[in-house]
């Protein structure tokens, strides 16, 4: 039971300090070429990736998002540093034992409690943003309201402005566009007649899913014209990935004119 | 064992504090009942851990000072080998399998699942086998 | 010290190898842990393989835009069974492998206590995932509503099919293996401790396989009953989970409150083996014992609480409750990262393949956590929920978690199973490839999701601007693949190489198992050392820092002759 030296190492010798750097080196190469590949438009950089914001309440997510990254990356960078500093300066140098330190209370609280600050901090702007965003206005106030229905394999968009006959019905070959008016609230009222969906536009900054035997709602306000591509996010079986749609964002008085056609079309 | 049916009762009582709050909110039924149901299950082991402890009082693996002699002697009966365990988890699939294809195939692995339980748990108990 | 029944030595130095037919009956009988063990660990590695194959065939059909391989259906068939096999074929399972092989001996413990029971849980596991698997040979497919099964997609209505009943049953029975695994292994870590080993001298490992059991009681029957109820209502005309009545959101509710706990019990054990190598290759204690014991009490607490953040978008929750709780449970994963730091911190360093594989873990894991972080604040769920922000979020955290810290632990502990140890020099090449090749896959999917690109979905637009970041994260994924051949090759030729014939070949082992024999006798010990601190093994071996002051350096080199005299 006594401990006999082992040769720990079969192959030739133990690497060297710079043969062992190189596959550090190569994977960091590595890394930056990714992330040189993946910024592919320097815009969309500092949302690190959002799309940019089509409505008011889009930017409030981006605002939100690029802070909290600051702050991720912020204690990522302490506590990767920490990690590498050990393993660059604390590397083995003769056959000593170091100090056997098993705790030390002071440091252990302060790494409980600043945590615990930073996401108390982070839960603050959380819960502030999101009580806007799911904030659903009075009936009374100026609001259009859009009954998005999911089926298996596209989407139906009844405007409330209009009768229900005018029903936009959208096929996977043929994704159907959902017009909205530009600095105007737009309320969308989502079901589903079968499996659960989810209505998403990623220039929204927001999704709400369809879920079979409820109706969800959520508001935005438009404040961007364009055309914004749409997609189903939750699972809904064969033809998931086809089930897309476009939003194209309006001046006000072209979305009545278009609202007054799709009207008469349908009479 | 003291400590462990303290962390038990501590867990049974962090749901419970959890599940009422959780209540009061949301008025959601669903994870109510789910957190109410573990905290029973929680508090069912607390209580079973300390009833044990009071009956077995202390034992040498939670003495600080508790020398290896004092585990010294028969640890216990360890099953050898056994072909039972196959057996049991063999008629669960039977039966699961019944569920899919036809109740005739649940109730021949129903009557197969009891006996290779029954043959399980009296694997050692029979004359002239086992530890006795 | 090992002064009993090896397997009896051949002139060659080798052990007799057992004839097949022999071993084949061992292993259908087997009640010793450590066989049992290495059967799950065996049998958890060939699901690894094939979930990594349908990894492989995902990936190859995203390349490029437009359906290459493979149809809608068999696409969503090839993910569905691809996160099944790794959440519950793999990982957990492996947690049960791990727990079976090593925590009787950190416990100084002969076996663990219902060893019958514990073989009926591996037949259980094995022939369940059989059975989940086997829907791939009816003429329908394999389940295909992806490993989350919402209702009503996962209903007869709309998924007819065995594939999909096979799947439910197959699971609820391997779950039944789980909860009797946790049963044993609570009890057995509860009872059959050696003296002196307190609860608070037990390993980390073994404290985290202990907390993960008691996961395992509280959110595996959750799933049993949801899982039944869901055959109920494919088979039998039930309409437990009908949209009429709230189904929907009743399975949500349900499959979450066991699916969170169930991430927590595939991410503590394996912070626990990355816990018990650290100290080893830093010649230091772990940093603040009581304080990670602590943390990872608050993680399972909490774990129970945070399921509905799965279901931010679904507009049926309470927001702030779930956001609040998950924000929570960041703060103890953070004390453990520190405690891992401060195990390292002015040690004395060496980077043999298990701490380089540990180094991995701490490096992709911190990542994976802050996404989980930005994950909590429903705001930017919103946007990145059920996108590919996701997918790169779990694979960062369990994938970094539990196949580098698995990768960790074979290392480590492979002198203590087999009695060899593992080429050094393939497993540093496997272990860059492997990071390499990870990251590579997933860093690029961040940025996909946060863009727009929904996840399980088989194909994409060319004009969406997804396309370079797919075709990165493929030749990542095949890279990543790659990275095993050394593993194999590595296993393969060393299985002859010389016995290493002491108790601790790495030296500064601190825990139980490094007490004996590599391999360890049918039940685990001749002999157990005293017991007075969380590294019995250490202070056997060093008996004269166990008397030096915590704050001292040393600079004695090599040890003295181990402390005789320890009786059982």
């Amino acid at each position: 039971m006594g401990r006999k030296p082992v040769d720990l190492h079969y192959s030739s010798e133990v690497p060297s300090r710079s043969k062992s750097r190189r596959p550090a080196l190569i994977s960091s190469l590595a890394v930056l070429l990714v992330l040189a590949l993946s910024g592919c438009s320097a815009a969309s950089l500092p949302r690190l990736g959002l799309p940019a914001p089509a409505t008011k309440e889009g930017h409030i997510s981006v605002a939100l998002w690029q802070g909290a990254w600051i702050a991720a990356l912020a204690v990522g960078a302490l506590v990767w540093g920490l990690i590498i500093w050990a393993i660059i300066f604390h590397r083995r140098r003769g056959d000593h034992i170091p100090a056997q330190t098993k705790y030390n209370v002071p440091i252990e609280v302060l790494y409980t409690v600043i945590p615990f600050l930073i996401v108390a901090v982070l839960f603050f702007f959380t819960a502030r943003d999101e009580t806007k965003l799911t904030a659903i206005s009075s009936n009374s106030s100026a609001v259009h309201i859009i009954h998005v229905n999911g089926m298996r394999w596209s989407w139906q968009f009844t405007y409330e402005d209009l009768p229900p006959s005018t029903t936009v019905t959208g096929t996977p070959d043929q994704p159907p566009t959902l017009y909205l008016p530009l600095n105007e609230k737009v309320r969308f009222v989502i079901t589903t007649s079968d499996v659960n969906h989810s209505f998403w536009v990623p220039a929204f900054i927001m999704k709400m899913d369809a879920i079979a035997g409820r109706t969800n709602q959520f508001e935005v306000t438009p404040d961007k014209l364009g055309v914004y591509a749409g997609k189903c996010a939750e699972l809904c079986g064969r033809d998931h990935s086809r089930m897309l749609f476009n939003v194209a964002v309006v001046p006000a008085s072209d979305y009545e004119q278009r609202l007054a056609a799709m009207k008469g079309s349908a009479a | 064992m003291k400590f462990i049916w303290k962390m038990f009762a501590g867990v049974a009582v962090f749901y419970a504090i959890v599940a009422v709050v959780y209540y009061r909110l949301s008025h959601e039924i669903v994870g109510s009942a789910a957190l109410t149901l573990s905290t029973g299950l929680a508090a069912l082991i607390a209580f079973y851990f300390w009833y044990t402890s009071k009956r077995v009082g202390p034992q040498p693996q939670d003495n600080d000072e508790g020398e290896i002699h004092e585990g010294a002697g028969e640890l216990g009966f360890f099953s050898p080998y056994s072909w039972w365990p196959l057996a049991v988890a063999s008629t669960t699939i039977i039966v699961g399998l019944g569920l899919i294809l036809g109740w005739w195939l649940t109730a021949i692995g129903a009557g197969l699942l009891v006996a290779s339980i029954i043959g399980f748990t009296f694997e050692y108990s029979r004359p002239g086998v086992g530890p006795h | 010290m090992t002064t009993l029944a090896q397997p009896p030595v051949t002139s060659a130095g080798q052990p007799q190898r057992e004839p097949r037919g022999r071993l084949i009956i061992k292993m259908l009988t087997t009640t010793d842990h450590k066989m049992i063990g290495y059967m799950y660990l065996v049998t958890t590695f060939i699901w690894f393989l094939i979930g990594g194959v349908l990894a492989l065939l995902l990936r190859s059909e995203l390349a490029r835009p437009g359906l290459q391989f493979f149809s809608n259906d068999q696409y969503n068939q090839i993910f569905t069974m691809h996160g099944t096999i790794m959440l519950l074929m793999f990982a957990t399972p492996l947690f049960v492998g791990f727990a079976n092989v090593i925590m009787p001996l950190q416990i100084g413990a002969a076996d663990v206590a219902f060893p019958r029971m514990n073989m009926l849980s591996y037949w259980l596991y094995l022939f369940g995932g059989i059975m989940a698997f086997s829907g791939f040979l009816t003429p329908g497919g394999a389940a295909s509503f992806g490993w989350t099964a919402y209702a009503p997609l996962a209903n007869s209505t709309y998924s007819p099919g065995l594939g999909g009943d096979l799947w439910v049953v197959g699971l609820a029975i391997g779950g039944i293996g789980t909860i009797l695994g946790g049963v044993n292994f609570i009890t057995t870590i509860v009872v059959m401790r050696a003296p002196g080993m307190t609860m608070f001298r037990m390993s980390i490992f073994t404290w985290n396989v202990l907390l993960t059991s008691i996961l395992v009681l509280l959110a595996f029957p959750p799933l049993a009953a949801a899982l039944l109820g869901l055959e109920a209502d494919r088979r039998f005309g039930a309409h437990i989970f009908d949209p009429a009545n709230g189904g929907a959101m009743l399975w949500q509710h349900l499959f979450w409150f066991f699916g969170h706990p169930e991430v927590y019990i595939l991410a503590l054990p394996f912070f626990g083996i990355a816990t018990e190598i650290l100290p080893v290759f830093s010649r230091k204690p772990i940093f603040g014992y009581k304080g990670l014991v602590a943390a990872t009490i608050s993680i399972s607490a909490l774990s129970v609480a945070v399921w509905a953040h799965h279901m931010f978008v679904t507009g049926a929750v309470l927001l702030p409750f779930f956001s609040f709780m998950t924000f929570l449970i960041g703060v103890p994963t953070g004390v453990k990262f520190f405690n891992w730091v401060g195990t390292i911190w002015r040690g004395s360093l060496s980077f043999e393949t298990p701490m380089l594989w540990v180094m991995g873990f701490l490096v992709t894991f911190l990542f994976g956590g802050l996404t989980g972080i930005i994950l909590a604040s429903p705001p930017l769920d919103f946007q990145v929920s059920d996108t590919y922000f996701v997918v790169a979020h779990f694979h960062y955290v369990l994938f970094g978690t539990v196949v580098f810290t698995m990768f960790g632990g074979f290392y480590f502990w492979w002198p203590k199973m087999t009695g060899r140890m593992l080429n050094e020099r393939l497993g540093k090449i496997h272990f860059w490839t492997l990071f390499i090749g990870f990251h590579l896959t997933f860093l690029v999917q961040h940025w996909l999701g946060a863009m727009g690109m929904p996840r399980r979905y088989a194909d994409y637009l060319p004009n969406e601007g997804f396309t370079t970041l797919n075709t990165i994260s493929t030749i990542g994924a095949f890279l990543l693949a790659l990275s095993t051949m050394p593993f194999l090759w590595n296993v393969w030729i060393t299985r002859k190489s010389p016995m290493v014939g002491v108790d601790d070949p790495w030296g500064y082992g601190a825990s139980l198992e490094w007490a004996t024999s590599c391999p360890p006798p049918r039940h685990n010990f001749t002999q157990i050392p005293r017991i007075r601190s969380e590294r019995p093994a250490f202070d056997l071996h060093y008996p004269h820092l166990a008397a030096v002051g915590a704050h001292e350096d040393t600079d004695l080199v090599t040890p003295t002759a181990p402390a005789a005299g320890e009786i059982k």
